[in-house]
């Protein structure tokens, strides 16, 4: 590892020197394996480099030996918070690029799967924001209730974390009456939760202090960074891909894009407190208006796209999740790559770091809201 | 002031006696009578912290929609037993390049500074080891002392996390201090003088919290802070500092922290129920019943605002106790003063 | 008035605090894990294996090892079924692929062993003979 050279020859103006404290790899608040080497004076941060690649598995090079097909489990993996919206991003490009259509009844299911595993993934973001500001109650009613949709995904797909629920041409089983029932029950307690995490976590003077006022960034500079998802819409731009490039059935429902003004760190998290009675809104009238009818289409066996590229491009909670594929029109892909959100919201991590001192480093990466399977990949 | 007829007061007089007959010595028998107040401290710090430790679990766990520790024993009340246990069996390891006088000693100070701190308290009335009349002064000399072994253990500890965690100590002990003295120089003021069972008898009518209601939330926050409890426990703020000062200690020197933290916070505690709540008085039940009651009350309130607070930052903890909470002491002072110059005009 | 949202803060974790907890104490008590639950390991029925392999080529991470024979009367048969647990991604893939809905998951979370060997399960272990 190269040496670290510090700013300034390592003095400040003061005559005192800087030091490097090393957020390593293992630290109960980085989100996963992120490794972030800081230069400070006294507690104030003067430069903060992330350094990633510590869970990379080589997901993109693995993608070449896999057909279209088997890559789904794998995309699970990447972001493992919100595995369906990645499965669906994969999806729509796959079927993008070969040409496929997907039932209506599939549609709607895939856009009821990604708006409650938005859900899931902005209550775990909630719970652990809080956890690493202090709060760790507000950790436990988060996870609590986020138990509410893992019971579904349980009984809709087998699988509590990794689904793999959706499939290139529609989505791997039906929905069944008990889970309509469960969900309109969820759908029903969840302002209920909204509540309690106000009282709990939002409406805390303490909590608002700290996250107010920290890290104010233009949006514009967060655009050229590559930043996306709810980190660029709480400083102002209103640019959500559900919105803006429609993929699926989007257009058909009606929904608020919570945009901030100020674009601090307490914008970065209340945009996906505000999301969470968005995605529910989507998924009440998702229910409204499920017709009946096929869940799969009828694709062959072996799936083998023409020649050629595409990009597809998806609103997971982090951002937009992307999906580059070359094909050479055999079973498997010549090329994919990814382009993964956190990856790109992670190289923010020195601009919004500057100047900021240790403990806001910590709620700096917790309204991120990294996950660190989806940045190495 | 008429005989106490507290039962620790006769145990005592009673060990004394027997003693006095089976020596002959009277010094022998006060020698003894004082090693066995010592005694008592000490079994009461150690007891609290046994118990604290359990319970702070279960509260803990109760808040949280979970159940706590409940496999060892009914209701898990063996839990403490098993981790004093491990932490005696744990491996001693010190880091190399530690300054080893400075680190070991850390701990030790600490723990002596929070068992001196209870000299000064009235358990029940005449319980209390030496009635000095500067008692209450004397408690928040010698708590003032705990900074230095934090300063110590901190940069003894030749690690980068410890160091920043015992600055951050520093910078907080002391700013809380002077709010803290301010808020109960109020309760000196109304009393007329510094002894504790002084100040105990004088709420023999009305406790002191109807009184000074400012001074009681100014000192439950600045004990707070004394006490590196949450919201202001960032000393040892366990997601970014991983544990501050403490992170190089293992086994039994981590443990003499914390139960140095416990003492504190029994002791903290003790001196707001002797303060601001009564001391020991109480109808019916024995006095030492009264304060453990009420012990126990401000013990729970300092546990569930443990569980409840997201942690405050450094700047930010820094600016309220030096703009909010002192300006608010000073303020009460003033208040007091005028009413006490009204009220009770100085013939 | 500053300091009503920590009011409220309090009153949250009080009114939790004297509430029924969320725990199910196991391994006393177990939660149910529904009828999908992919957990556990293959469980094969060899009545109705045909032994087409479609398993072990639906598998992304190769977790099936098998071959099959030839029996007297001149049918495929499962000569060997190993499921090796470490590779295994609980995908579903394999139970979606086999024809004759043959194989199963056993729905048995409790998997962990001492040897890494323990875990590729011999899924033809303890069943009758091939057709």
């Amino acid at each position: 590892m190269a040496q670290m050279k510090l700013e300034h020859n390592g003095t400040t103006p003061a005559g005192t020197e800087l030091y490097c404290l090393n957020m390593g790899p293992q630290h109960p608040s980085t989100h996963g394996v992120l490794r972030v080497m800081l230069e400070l004076d006294g507690e104030t941060v003067v430069k903060a480099t992330p350094v990633l690649g510590y869970l990379h598995r080589g997901i993109e090079k693995l993608a070449e030996v896999r057909t279209y097909p088997q890559f789904i489990p794998y995309t699970d993996r990447l972001d493992y918070v919100s595995s369906m919206c990645n499965n669906l991003a994969y999806c729509q490009t796959v079927e993008k690029l070969a040409g496929i259509e997907v039932p209506e009844r599939a549609e709607y299911i895939r856009v009821m799967m990604a708006e409650l595993n938005r859900i899931a993934s902005h209550m775990l973001f909630i719970g652990a924001t809080a956890l690493d500001l202090g709060g760790m109650t507000g950790m436990m009613y988060t996870f609590r209730d986020r138990e509410y949709i893992l019971d579904l995904f349980n009984l809709a797909s087998g699988s509590r974390l990794t689904y793999s629920y959706v499939r290139i041409g529609g989505v791997m089983n039906d929905i069944s009456a008990e889970f309509i029932t469960l969900l309109r029950k969820f759908l029903a307690d969840l302002p209920g939760m909204l509540t309690e995490y106000d009282n709990l976590i939002n409406g805390n003077e303490i909590f608002q202090a700290r996250l107010k006022g920290v890290s104010i960034i233009p949006a514009a500079q967060l655009v050229s960074l590559g930043v996306t998802g709810p980190v660029l819409r709480a400083a102002g731009l209103r640019d959500d891909l559900r919105v803006k490039r429609p993929y699926g059935i989007y257009e058909r429902f009606h929904f608020n894009v919570p945009t901030g003004t100020v674009g601090d760190n307490w914008e970065r998290y209340m945009m996906r407190v505000l999301e969470v009675g968005e995605s529910a809104k989507i998924i009440a009238q998702a229910l409204e208006g499920l017709p009946e009818g096929p869940v799969m289409a009828k694709i062959p066996k072996v799936i083998k796209p023409p020649v050629g590229e595409v990009y597809h491009a998806n609103e997971t909670p982090r951002g937009e999740l992307g999906f580059y594929i070359v094909s050479d029109g055999t079973t498997k892909p010549y090329r994919l790559h990814i382009r993964r959100p956190t990856f790109y919201n992670l190289g923010s991590i020195e601009t919004l770091c500057r100047g900021v001192k240790i403990a806001d480093v910590a709620a700096v990466l917790a309204v991120l809201d990294p996950c660190m399977g989806e940045a190495d990949a | 002031m008429q005989e106490s007829a507290s039962i620790w007061i006769g145990l005592g007089r009673a060990l004394k006696k027997c003693v006095l007959d089976a020596t002959g010595t009277p010094w022998l028998a006060d020698f003894v009578h004082t090693l066995a107040g010592v005694v008592g401290i000490l079994t009461l710090i150690l007891l609290s912290a046994l118990i604290l430790v359990y319970l702070e679990r279960k509260v803990c766990a109760w808040m949280q929609m979970r159940l706590g520790p409940n496999r060892l024993g009914p209701y898990g009340i063996f839990q403490t037993i098993a981790d004093i246990i491990k932490l005696m069996t744990k491996e001693d390891i010190q880091p190399a390049m530690v300054s080893t006088v400075m680190w070991g000693l850390a701990p030790i100070l600490l723990f002596m500074v929070a068992m001196t701190t209870y000299a000064v308290i009235p358990f029940d009335a005449g319980v209390i080891f030496a009635d000095l009349n500067i008692g209450i002064f004397f408690f928040f000399a010698v708590s003032s002392q705990a900074t230095l072994p934090m300063l110590m253990a901190g940069w003894a500890s030749n690690n980068k996390y410890s160091m920043v965690g015992g600055m951050r100590s520093v910078a907080q002990m002391i700013s809380y201090e002077i709010p803290m003295v301010f808020s109960v120089l109020g309760v000196v003021m109304i009393t007329g003088s510094m002894k504790m069972s002084d100040i105990v008898q004088a709420q023999e009518g009305l406790w002191f919290i109807v009184t000074q209601p400012v001074a009681f939330v100014v000192y439950i926050i600045a004990a707070t802070a004394e006490t590196n409890r949450t919201p202001f426990d960032l000393v040892e703020a366990e997601s970014e500092l991983v544990a501050g000062p403490f992170t190089e200690y293992s086994g039994m020197r981590w443990a003499y922290f914390f139960l140095a933290e416990y003492a504190f916070m029994v002791g903290a505690s003790c001196i707001a129920a002797t303060l601001f709540l009564g001391g020991w008085h109480g109808p019916w039940l024995p006095g030492w019943i009264w304060f453990f009651i009420k012990v126990s009350a401000m013990i729970f309130l300092f546990m569930w605002f443990r569980w409840t607070f997201p942690r405050i930052r450094v700047d930010q903890l820094m600016s309220f106790g030096w703009k909010v909470l002192l300006p608010l002491s000073v303020a009460n002072i003033l208040v007091t003063g005028i009413g006490l110059w009204l009220f009770f005009p100085l013939s | 008035m500053y300091g009503i949202g920590l009011l409220k803060g309090l009153s949250v974790t009080l009114r939790r605090c004297f509430s029924k907890p969320n725990t199910v104490e196991y391994p006393e008590e177990r939660l149910p894990v529904g009828p999908m639950f992919r957990g556990g390991c293959i469980d094969l029925n060899l009545d109705k294996c045909i032994a087409c392999g479609l398993c072990a080529m639906a598998c992304p991470n190769s977790a099936i090892d098998l071959t099959t024979e030839k029996s007297e009367s001149g049918k495929k048969v499962m000569a060997r079924y190993f499921h090796r647990l470490p590779v295994c991604m609980y995908c579903n893939y394999c139970i979606e692929a086999c024809p004759t809905q043959a194989i199963h998951w056993t729905q048995n979370y409790e998997m962990s062993a001492l040897q890494h060997a323990d875990l590729i399960i011999d899924c033809m272990a303890g069943k009758g003979g091939s057709r």
